[in-house]
């Protein structure tokens, strides 16, 4: 049972079309978002944030159309984005001081977990962190609150091959306590690693939306490894 | 909204917010256009919404469980609250003027504007205009500061010009007045400040959160 749903969002700008996207994100399941750089994946995502207004579509989280329950589903879902920080000169501490005000769920045990295994210094501030803490970072403040989904645009971008095999795990070990992880990414060994899901968008439009498996089925040629797979789906879809 | 206003406060707001209701005291200055005393203050809430784009504060707000309009009430709380300290610090500066030192020859021997419950109006109307002009104006796109501010800054002035001229036409030499001198007036012309202000301020914050609602972030 999808626990979020996407349903035909579409979006037009002037120099690209984000068109009739539909998928669904299932619970205790890792979801791999993949597609190249401009295919369209932060649209997609802002739009299921109403950070940005689709021109059609909609987008359902628990059940519930994000429309009118905005409020409500934020405080069940984590955000995070690879690239952006905060705050640059406020301490981290003051920034999670201000940000668990916001969630009635917020874990100080996951907290200080997660600052521990990600060895965070809570006394620094953003600007003081390497492009890789900063996502740790953002991470931290999505798994404090004991989101039931987290959304995460990019989030092994600029982190170490240790620190992203952490990342992975942490997924895994979250997926196991029910916890619906959508992560987009253009690293596909991350979705080999991990994901169960995997939603395979190339400009603007939904190529495929199925379980791993089903796409290695689908689409993977004898011996062919995923990376191989989806490096020849490209091609394709570029010489069309 | 307390915890956002408490954002606000916290994370969002520029140092210069707090240190230029400072500005209030200008009321003390002889010789010198009061109200802009009253800009000055809102100059230094201009730096919080420079604070704002620089930091990403609107994302992150907007991603907090909040209605985006409450992002927008925020700000509206915020700047309200550092406008009403100025206009309280203004208000006890201009008691000390219309009672302690309504002879001092300083004061009296003034041909600029008074410092009196009409300047607390004037005061009053000039943050009416921020919120009306530069508040509203930001939330159209979220990041553009400049233009808001640029047409904010030239109402202003003209609007400081008119008030400093006002007592010296004909017949409007009581909005100048020292003491309790016509009371009535004066608390007049303070009431409809204070209603401009409020209505000035609603109207925007309506549009603010109209506009903040169909953006793209």
């Amino acid at each position: 049972m999808a626990i979020v749903e996407v349903k035909d969002l579409t979006k037009r700008y002037p120099s690209f079309t984000l068109d009739g996207v539909s998928f669904g994100i299932g619970s205790g399941r890792i979801t791999g978002f993949i597609g190249r750089n401009g295919a369209g994946k932060t649209t997609t995502i802002k739009a299921m944030l109403n950070l940005v207004h689709p021109d059609s579509g909609t987008v359902s989280f628990f059940g519930k159309p994000m429309a009118g329950n905005e409020t409500e589903i934020k405080k069940h879902i984590g955000y995070s984005t690879g690239a952006v920080s905060w705050y640059p000169r406020k301490k981290i501490r003051d920034i999670v001081d201000i940000e668990k005000r916001f969630y009635d769920s917020w874990d100080l045990e996951s907290y200080g977990k997660y600052m521990e295994l990600f060895a965070l210094d809570d006394r620094k501030t953003p600007m003081e962190l390497s492009e890789g803490m900063k996502v740790k970072l953002n991470l931290l403040l999505a798994l404090s609150h004991k989101a039931e989904v987290l959304i995460l645009d990019e989030p092994t971008s600029g982190l170490d091959p240790f620190s992203r095999n952490e990342l992975l795990d942490i997924f895994t070990e979250l997926k196991n306590h029910g916890v619906a992880v959508f992560f987009s990414t253009h690293i596909i060994s991350d979705i080999e690693k991990c994901a169960d899901d995997i939603v395979y968008i190339s400009k603007g439009k939904i190529v495929s939306a199925v379980s791993k498996d089903d796409f290695i089925r689908n689409h993977s040629l004898d011996g062919e490894s995923l990376e191989d797979t989806m490096l020849r789906l490209e091609r394709s879809s570029s010489n069309a | 909204m307390r915890n956002i206003l408490i954002k606000e406060f916290r994370l969002s707001a520029s140092p210069l917010s707090f240190f230029f209701i400072l500005f209030g005291l200008m009321f003390f200055i002889p010789g010198y256009p009061i109200l802009l005393g009253a800009f000055f203050v809102t100059l230094g809430l201009f730096y919080s919404f420079q604070a704002t784009r620089e930091t990403n504060d609107i994302l992150y707000s907007a991603l907090l469980p909040i209605a985006k309009r409450d992002v927008v009430k925020g700000k509206y709380a915020f700047v309200c609250s550092v406008e009403g300290i100025s206009f309280l610090l203004m208000a006890a500066v201009v008691i000390v003027r219309m009672t302690l030192l309504k002879d001092s020859p300083v004061y009296r021997n003034n041909a600029l504007m008074n410092a009196n419950l009409f300047a607390l109006g004037g005061a009053l109307l000039i943050f009416g205009l921020f919120n009306l002009i530069f508040l509203s104006g930001f939330f159209k796109t979220a990041y553009k500061i400049g233009r808001p501010f640029v047409i904010y800054v030239i109402v202003v002035l003209f609007t400081v010009t008119a008030f400093e001229a006002l007592h010296h036409f004909p017949g409007l030499g009581a909005l100048n007045a020292f003491g309790t001198d016509s009371m009535t007036l004066q608390l007049l012309m303070l009431l409809a400040g204070a209603l401009l202000c409020v209505i000035m301020t609603v109207l925007s914050c309506g549009t603010a959160c109209s506009r903040f609602e169909k953006l793209d972030l």
